[in-house]
């Protein structure tokens, strides 16, 4: 149940900064066009937003297996091989978000000293970049999931091929629409 | 070890930017060539203006030269420069900024841990647009692409203009397009982002200045050893020098070979013309003189008399 | 040292199944560590810089998004009725008229993924339904999405001009007839291939059905009206016409065709119902429809697909900037480049070897970032050589053009993966017989020059420039 709230939780935080971003760069078009004018701001936070969609959704697309990779190597392998791979190859990952979190970490450090904010938006830029810190702590946590699956034997390796099929349900669904007679 | 200056800008070499930063370099391996290094990477190759400040706050870069508008992070009073008629020409922005005043204002940013180490030409702004403008009243009711800035802002809206805000990489074809009016750049910029060819009108108002400060950080600069330090301002002053005469140059080559171009038409305004865009422009100085300093605009004011 | 570190890295981590994302930052990250003194929180602000630094990269979620909606939606499916209508009856025909769509997107978008996206979730599925091979299907869009640089305008053409001083404009028009001309390539390739592999073709249904299947599609066709007019008409920049093409999607979606969302099972005219009613009735139902869309699940659905895809995209760009990052300060691209001049070259040997560079680098970094870090190194070489500027820019574009299709970084392969939903190895060998196409038309722009040159000349002359 728990569960399932986050992950609620996370899709409606991930769809609602694509809807935002989307909606952003329609109002500005709007009022260029329409009204003569902009917003000063609409730009910073358009990007920053941008931003943020990129860097929290990258742990949910891990989960639904999403981000491609080349299994083709690892498919060469028995399934007891191949979590051995998927391990090593999780644990370097781990790795990646470990370096990139701390380097963000010291990063924030160094522009929550300095307490400079962004160029239109009257907020401190460790605050609008912590995502960097957040979105690295969130994959790692997902990393860790998806490890202790592959121990568990639960799963073979990053793509989860029952929910990456899911993404082919937009083809599917089509497919039976149009061959309705 | 030497001491390694990566030297990061967002402009080619061959510009009076980029040609600044190549002679430093030259200048520095021939008096502290063992001591210490220059990496020049020029083209953002290493960062945008927009992150360098950060990350030469990171210790990752030491010496960048970014437009005087991006430090408004940092210090309201280094928006002076972005006062529009404020400098009649590039000598008086010169003598301001030799001045004490203007050396002064080089110090603005220590607090936040950044110090200046001097100015560099770009060059003074005119104004492009779809249709030509001659009297402020031609700009009323258009749209102007500008730098992130407060003044430049207040500067377009005294004009009963809009001011918008895009990136540069769009830039080019909302002019095109004609989604934009208009921009203010000087004329090399204008020419090497080739603005000229999408804007049929080019007003030759030299209303405001676009010039770069060269930075570094407090941590490296007083880090240095004394004789090091000195050694180096030393060869940054001259290769700056170097750099401004470049782009008086270039400015006047720029202008002649867009007016030869025959794809744009360049305005010149009579003076009678010209003091109805100042005086359209002026109240902006008010707006900001509490942010600046009356005693500030009034000595850059003043620069004008020679 | 530094370089076989990096790409031995790279290909690694890849080979283990690391997420391509993952592997292009790993590498990076561990090359940097261990030959430079950079800090690891530059890095982290360089990664935060790629994924918010690049305001034109966001026409791809937006199109991504708009393409979303209109497939779910009956709007693909009406779409793919009135093109099937049309050109159903030639051999290969739907194939040839999803070219004739990338050339007209590639004419409003100046990026070439963004072209793979617009244009290949509306028809690779609608091909695959007509019954051509999905890995047919993929292929042609794969690579007719490649037109979006050559195609004016174009991103890749702005950079090239802002870092050598060559027109823009000229650039441009320079494009112009080798895109057309690669276009009707890959349309005659379609038809041949149709031939010989007896790809379906239809019985022509009649003017009146393709009349009718006109009027259904119309809402669909009117998008693309929107996006050209709205770009044309100096109303947006490309970005922000794939933003309101988005919002177009949800409206004629949603409240248009009322194919899915809240009002799903209520008609625009229920049976029998007068005007003065139906207006009533709509002007109330219509804006409830708009907040109640946000709450709805096959709406929500719609978007959570396009943002899965989009962030998936989006975060292989951002690692792949910080590959292209680790490459630009370990000067890679640079003593490549400097070895080349060295060798003194004769102009036609010259360009072969630019040609192979630029295969290569096409291989590992993002289009924007070679031209930046080449063009002023290999440009004066080439004056010095006489080779025409404005010829050598389109070399170096349709060079851009192979590079999105050639793993492991190559932007298209990893869009048409994405949509649909296919592994990269899959989409790889989609695409292998026409990167071959591909290849030839390289030779032919690089030693036909009045093909790129033609047309800016005349436009020139024709104006009084020279
Ligand atoms: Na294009
Ligand atoms: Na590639």
């Amino acid at each position: 149940m728990f569960l399932r709230i986050i992950d609620k939780t996370e899709e409606a935080i991930i769809s609602l900064l694509l809807v935002a971003i989307t909606l952003l760069v329609f109002a500005e078009v709007v009022l260029r066009f329409g009204f003569g004018t902009g917003v000063s701001w609409g730009q910073e936070a358009t990007l920053h937003l941008a931003g943020w969609f990129v860097l929290f959704g990258a742990s949910y697309g891990l989960k639904t297996g999403a981000h491609i990779g080349v299994d083709a190597f690892v498919q060469l392998f028995a399934p007891l091989g191949q979590r051995l791979i998927s391990a090593l190859a999780i644990l370097l990952s781990l790795g990646y978000c470990g370096l990139l979190g701390y380097g963000a970490w010291v990063y924030l450090h160094k522009m929550y000293r300095i307490g400079i904010e962004l160029e239109d938006i009257p907020l401190q830029a460790w605050i609008a970049h912590s995502i960097l810190l957040i979105g690295m702590v969130l994959l790692s946590l997902r990393l860790l999931v998806l490890l202790w699956d592959v121990a568990t034997g639960k799963t073979t390796g990053f793509r989860r091929t029952d929910e990456a099929r899911e993404s082919l349900h937009l083809a599917e669904e089509i497919k039976r629409e149009v061959s309705k007679p | 070890d030497p001491i390694v200056i990566k030297f990061a800008h967002v402009v080619a070499e061959n510009t009076p930017k980029g040609l600044m930063a190549d002679r430093f370099k030259e200048l520095v391996a021939e008096r502290l060539g063992d001591k210490v290094v220059v990496e020049v990477y020029p083209n953002s190759q290493l960062f945008g203006d927009d992150k360098v400040l950060e990350v030469m706050q990171l210790g990752d870069v030491q010496l960048a030269a970014p437009a005087l508008s991006k430090f408004s992070r940092y210090t309201d009073v280094l928006a002076l420069y972005d006062l529009p008629f404020l400098f009649e020409d590039l000598h008086a922005v010169d003598r301001f900024q030799q001045s004490e005043a203007g050396q002064g204002l080089l110090k603005s940013m220590e607090k936040k841990g950044l110090i200046g180490l001097g100015y560099l030409h770009n060059g003074m702004k005119q104004l492009s647009s779809s249709q030509p403008l001659r009297v402020p009243e031609d700009a009323k009711g258009l749209k102007f692409r500008i730098m992130a800035s407060e003044v430049l802002e207040a500067q377009f809206e005294a004009l009963d203009a809009a001011p918008i805000k895009k990136p540069f990489s769009e830039v080019f074809t909302l002019l095109q397009t004609k989604a934009i009016d208009g921009q203010e750049n000087t004329w090399s910029n204008m020419y090497s982002k080739k603005f000229f060819e999408v804007q049929p009108y080019i007003t030759e108002s030299n209303h405001g200045l676009l010039d770069y400060l060269v930075v570094t950080s407090t941590e490296f600069w007083n880090g240095l050893p004394d004789d090091v330090r000195d050694t180096l301002k030393a060869a940054l002053d001259e290769s700056i020098a170097y750099g401004n005469r470049i782009a008086y140059d270039k400015e006047a080559e720029d202008r002649q070979a867009i007016i030869d171009s025959k794809r744009t038409e360049v305005i010149e305004l009579t003076p009678e013309e010209r003091a109805q865009w100042v005086q359209a422009m002026r109240p902006v100085w008010k707006q900001f003189e509490d942010e600046i300093g009356a005693d500030l605009i009034d000595a850059a004011y003043a620069a004008n008399q020679e | 040292m530094t370089t076989a570190t990096l790409f031995l890295l790279l290909f690694g981590c890849m080979l283990l199944g690391m997420p391509i994302a993952l592997a292009l930052g790993f590498s990076s990250i561990v090359t940097i560590l261990l030959f430079s003194n950079d800090s690891l929180a530059s890095i982290a602000l360089k990664l935060f810089e790629a994924v918010s630094g690049h305001y034109t990269l966001l026409a791809i979620p937006f199109f991504i998004l708009a393409s979303s909606f209109l497939s779910t939606g009956g709007v693909a499916k009406r779409l793919i009725r009135f093109a099937t209508g049309v050109v159903g009856h030639i051999r290969g025909g739907l194939a040839m008229a999803s070219v004739l769509a990338c050339m007209l997107f590639a004419a409003v978008s100046g990026s070439s993924p963004a072209t793979v996206a617009a244009i290949g979730s509306l028809v690779i599925v609608g091909m695959v339904k007509a019954g051509y091979p999905k890995q047919f299907a993929a292929g042609v869009i794969t690579n007719a999405g490649t037109l979006g640089i050559l195609i004016p305008p174009s991103i890749v053409m702005l950079v090239y001009a802002a870092a050598t001083e060559v027109s823009a404009a000229r650039m441009f028009m320079a494009g112009f007839v080798p895109g057309i001309l690669l276009g009707l390539l890959l349309m005659v390739a379609v038809y041949i291939v149709a031939r010989v592999k007896k790809l379906p073709a239809l019985p022509w249904p009649g003017l009146r059905e393709v009349l009718s299947a006109a009027f259904s599609a119309s809402g669909g066709i009117l998008l693309i009206v929107i996006v050209l007019g709205s770009i044309y008409g100096g109303v947006a920049s490309p970005t922000e016409a794939a933003a309101v093409s988005a919002v177009y999607a949800f409206l004629i979606a949603v409240i248009g065709y009322r194919d899915m969302g809240p009002l799903k099972t209520i008609p625009w005219r229920r049976p029998g119902e007068g005007f003065g009613r139906l207006l009533l009735r709509n002007a109330w139902q219509v804006p409830l429809a708009l907040p109640q869309s946000f709450t709805h699940p096959e709406v929500r659905k719609v978007v959570l697909d396009a943002a899965k895809v989009s962030i998936m995209l989006l975060f292989i760009i951002a690692n792949a900037m910080l590959f292209a990052h680790v490459l630009t300060t370990e000067r890679i691209p640079h003593q490549i480049a400097e070895t080349i001049v060295q060798w003194g070259l004769s102009p036609w040997m010259f360009l072969i070897v630019v040609n192979i560079l630029l295969l290569i680098a096409g291989n590992f970094m993002e289009p924007s970032a070679i031209l930046l870090i080449m063009a002023p190194i290999l440009f004066p070489i080439a004056m010095q050589l006489g080779i025409d500027p404005v010829h050598f820019g389109i070399i170096m574009v349709v060079n851009m053009e192979i590079g999105m299709l050639t793993p492991p970084v190559g932007l298209n392969l990893f869009v048409t993966a994405g949509i649909t939903g296919e592994t990269l190895g899959w989409v790889i060998r989609s695409v292998l017989p026409w990167i071959l196409l591909l290849l030839g038309f390289l030779m032919l722009v690089t030693y036909v020059p009045q093909l790129s040159l033609f047309l800016p000349e005349y436009l020139d002359q024709l104006k009084g420039y020279r």
